[in-house]
């Protein structure tokens, strides 16, 4: 395991080229999560939100700036398993079973399966799939599949864990379940945690500091610190406090 | 679920009703003896014939399945080592594309007589056969292994996974289907190319070395027979591989259609205008390179075995060139028109199978043993029963040409319809769509990269059905050239018609290639190659 479990980002830039023109997803964008911290980043849609995520990944190279993942090179961290990762579509491979789903990363990192089936069992408990071990992904609603995705993310007990809008498909009730569920894994495993998200209701609720963005150049207008006080119950969301600033976000959100 | 259940049986059931009412019809025929004064006997005295020769057929049937299968094995693992590596380095497919398509242009009937007199009896069986599947296959795997769920890749990737992991945990089992569609066309293509050899180089075992030995004998129940037992042996291999594919397609379908674009390959654009025309340059030389090296090794005499120079000098500079390039230009102005009719019209006849078998199945049940069957009969010896039915005029060789490239054309576009996202499907379906409005917006838009390659699969054979028929039925064009030389010993002849179809296959498969860029490029799609 690594001793950094921080994600840094200094004045990284990112321009996609389509074919008629240019789209600057990124403008200077720096980010800092300190190890065990909890990120939400929000903004409308294509403002560059989950290029940030891929660059953290080493999926996208940033054309300037400087990106560390745990005090290393993305391609590095995610090598060594330190990094789990949530997709919004769950990406499931449709062929394997629900168990064989979760195991994909132990497979990609090389890691033999069998000592960690007792943990993949846990971790299909955890995220409430007991008796579909061996279903197939066609055969799931697609709540349960982000689950898997969910409990594939957990696997490799990562210190630093993204999450892409892991919860977009699922619906209102299911997803305040799931961010209860999701705190509390959380706060077992204290992952440092960056989720991209376009709720402001589930960035409020999980994260430690909301950074907002802005589209055409993609960029953090504003980070905002969460005082709410851990563990956070599901009576948080109907609180004053909570909605007001949940309010302050949306203004800063469309720019007022 | 019972309901489509139910349809299933019935549908089941029609199919089995057709095929026995198309018998009888056939019976009819041919007791009374309606086509072509007996060249279509009735199935009965088929079977008469069957029987009456049972002694012949087991040691006919062993040599034919062996050179079929051990070409079969060979053919394919080369195809999917080929297609694992051109998907991993597009270079390598950039580079290798002169010899794919050679490989595939190369008409069977005009190398067979070359391979038995290079190779020992067997071998060039299995070399033909071999060749018969290579590129099915290839094209299958490529297609396969470029059409992987892209968010399933990054997940691997995200895991600091490499191709090669890529390639061992998602890509090679998501195109599982794919290639298994692609063995399915080889399967029968394997057979045939034994059975070719068989018929144009001696040996004493073998269907298509009977064959040759049955043709004198007006004997059509027998000839018909021969077929049948072919017809049953490469059909039974599709049947098995069509089985594999139907039980793993299952699990293999998409769940949700992708969201994030599949990115964009930046190779081709990097590269100077300078670097991608010596690329072309070495496409077009290595096969050529590979021409002449083959013929190094095995050490033919040089009056039988023309090198590219050869060629150029039999063409170019010797005291007949002139002749001889008039030959070829009257062959090639009878042979170019007839083959892009016929390459249209059987990729038409594929597609209109294709969506019918996606909205009546019980249809397609009906057609595909009957499609089989005019796929795996070697053509060659049926050919003069086709003139008899048809003539010697357009009509027997469009029927010939339609009959060789609308079954892989088929079975790939088909493939594109199956593999269409379920969620797609769904959104149709939920404003009350037909059945042809679905296929209108969603199905055929979405299979549209398989149509195009099922276009670029059917050229080379386009080429292959004319010659075919203008060899055995028409007398004109580049078939008849390639004949009268075999006749005239005119090796150089030979060479340069060889040469001359497979230079035209690549140019029209660059049309192909061409078009499909554009389209597919204005459409947001990835072409599979």
């Amino acid at each position: 395991m690594m001793n950094d479990r921080s994600i840094r980002l200094a004045n990284v830039s990112k321009t996609f080229y389509t074919r008629s023109k240019e789209v600057k997803a990124l403008e200077n964008v720096s980010l800092s999560c300190e190890p065990g911290s909890f990120t939400a980043l929000i903004g409308p849609s294509g403002c560059g939100k989950s290029t940030i995520l891929r660059l953290a990944l080493g999926l996208e190279t940033a054309d300037s700036g400087i990106v560390r993942i745990g005090g290393t090179d993305p391609e590095i961290a995610t090598a060594s398993g330190a990094t789990g990762v949530a997709f919004q579509d769950s990406a499931l491979l449709p062929w394997r079973t629900v168990e064989s789903n979760i195991a994909l990363p132990l497979d990609v990192l090389g890691k033999k399966r069998s000592e960690f089936s007792g943990y993949i069992g846990d971790l299909i408990r955890l995220v409430g799939l007991e008796g579909f071990e061996k279903s197939l992904p066609g055969e799931l609603s697609g709540g349960m599949r982000q689950r898997v995705s969910i409990a594939r993310a957990l696997v490799t007990s990562p210190g630093i864990l993204f999450l892409d809008e892991p919860f977009g498909a699922l619906d209102q009730i299911l997803r305040r379940q799931m961010n209860i569920e999701l705190q509390r894994i959380w706060s077992e495993s204290r992952a440092t945690t960056l989720l991209v998200t376009h709720g402001i209701d589930e960035a409020v609720f999980l994260a430690d500091r909301v950074a907002v963005m802005h589209n055409r150049p993609g960029r953090i207008v504003t980070i905002i610190d969460i005082p709410f006080h851990r563990p956070r119950s599901k009576e948080l969301f109907s609180e004053t406090a909570f909605h007001k600033l949940g309010d302050s976000i949306a203004a800063t959100l469309h720019g007022e | 679920m019972a309901n489509e259940y139910r349809h299933n049986r019935l549908g089941r059931l029609a199919w089995l009703r057709n095929l026995l009412v198309l018998i009888a019809v056939w019976e009819v025929v041919g007791q009374l003896k309606l086509v072509a004064s007996g060249a279509l006997p009735a199935p009965s005295a088929i079977l008469v014939g069957l029987y009456l020769d049972r002694a012949d057929y087991p040691p006919h049937v062993w040599a034919t399945l062996q050179a079929a299968v051990l070409g079969f094995i060979i053919g394919n693992s080369a195809a999917v080592v080929a297609g694992v590596l051109f998907v991993i380095s597009p270079l390598a497919l950039r580079l290798a594309r002169g010899i794919n398509i050679a490989i595939f242009s190369l008409p069977p009937i005009a190398i067979v007589p070359v391979l038995v007199l290079t190779l020992s009896g067997m071998t060039a069986r299995v070399v033909l056969a071999a060749l018969g599947c290579y590129f099915a296959t290839m094209t299958a795997t490529v297609l396969g292994l470029s059409q992987t769920d892209p968010r399933t890749m990054d997940v691997v990737r995200a895991y600091g996974g490499n191709s090669w992991t890529i390639m061992r945990l998602v890509r090679l089992r998501s195109a599982l289907p794919s290639i298994l569609g692609g063995l399915r066309i080889a399967a029968p293509n394997a057979v045939l190319g034994a059975i070719l050899a068989e018929f144009g180089g001696g040996g004493r075992w073998g269907l298509g070395t009977y064959l040759l030995g049955s043709l004198g004998r007006a004997d059509p129940p027998r000839l018909w027979g021969i077929g049948l037992v072919a017809t049953a042996i490469a059909g039974l291999a599709y049947a098995i591989f069509a089985l594999i594919g139907y039980r793993i397609t299952g699990a293999s379908r998409a769940v949700t259609i992708p969201a994030s674009a599949a990115p964009a390959s930046t190779d081709e654009k990097n590269r100077t205008p300078l670097i991608r025309a010596s690329l072309l340059m070495a496409s077009v030389i290595l096969p050529l390179l590979f021409w002449w090296l083959l013929l190094e090794a095995i050490n033919v005499p040089a009056l039988i075995a023309k090198t590219p120079m050869g060629v150029i000098d039999y063409l170019f500079i010797a005291n007949s060139a002139t002749t001889a390039q008039l030959k070829l230009l009257q062959a090639f102005s009878q042979t170019l028109p007839i083959t892009i009719l016929g390459l249209f019209a059987g990729l038409a006849v594929a597609f209109l199978l294709a969506i019918l078998s996606e909205t009546f199945p019980a249809i397609a049940r009906t057609l595909l043993p009957f499609a089989l069957v005019t796929q795996t009969m070697p053509l060659v010896a049926l050919t003069p029963l086709l003139v008899l039915l048809l003539g010697r005029g357009t009509a027997v060789t469009l029927w010939i040409t339609i009959s060789v490239t609308f079954f892989p054309s088929f079975v790939t576009i088909a493939q594109g319809l199956i593999l269409v996202p379920k969620s797609a499907l769904d959104v149709p379906r939920a404003y009350g769509a037909t059945k042809a409005k679905e296929l209108q917006l969603v199905a055929v838009p979405a299979s549209l990269p398989y149509l195009f390659a099922a276009l670029r699969l059917a050229v080379p054979r386009a080429l292959l059905g004319v010659m075919i028929a203008e060899w055995l039925a028409t007398g004109t064009g580049l078939g008849n050239l390639l004949n009268q030389s075999r006749g005239y010993l005119d090796y150089g002849m030979i060479w340069t018609v060889a040469a001359a179809s497979v230079l035209l296959s690549i140019l029209l498969y660059q049309l192909v290639v061409l078009a499909e860029r554009k389209l597919l490029g204005v459409m947001g799609m990835k072409t599979s190659e």
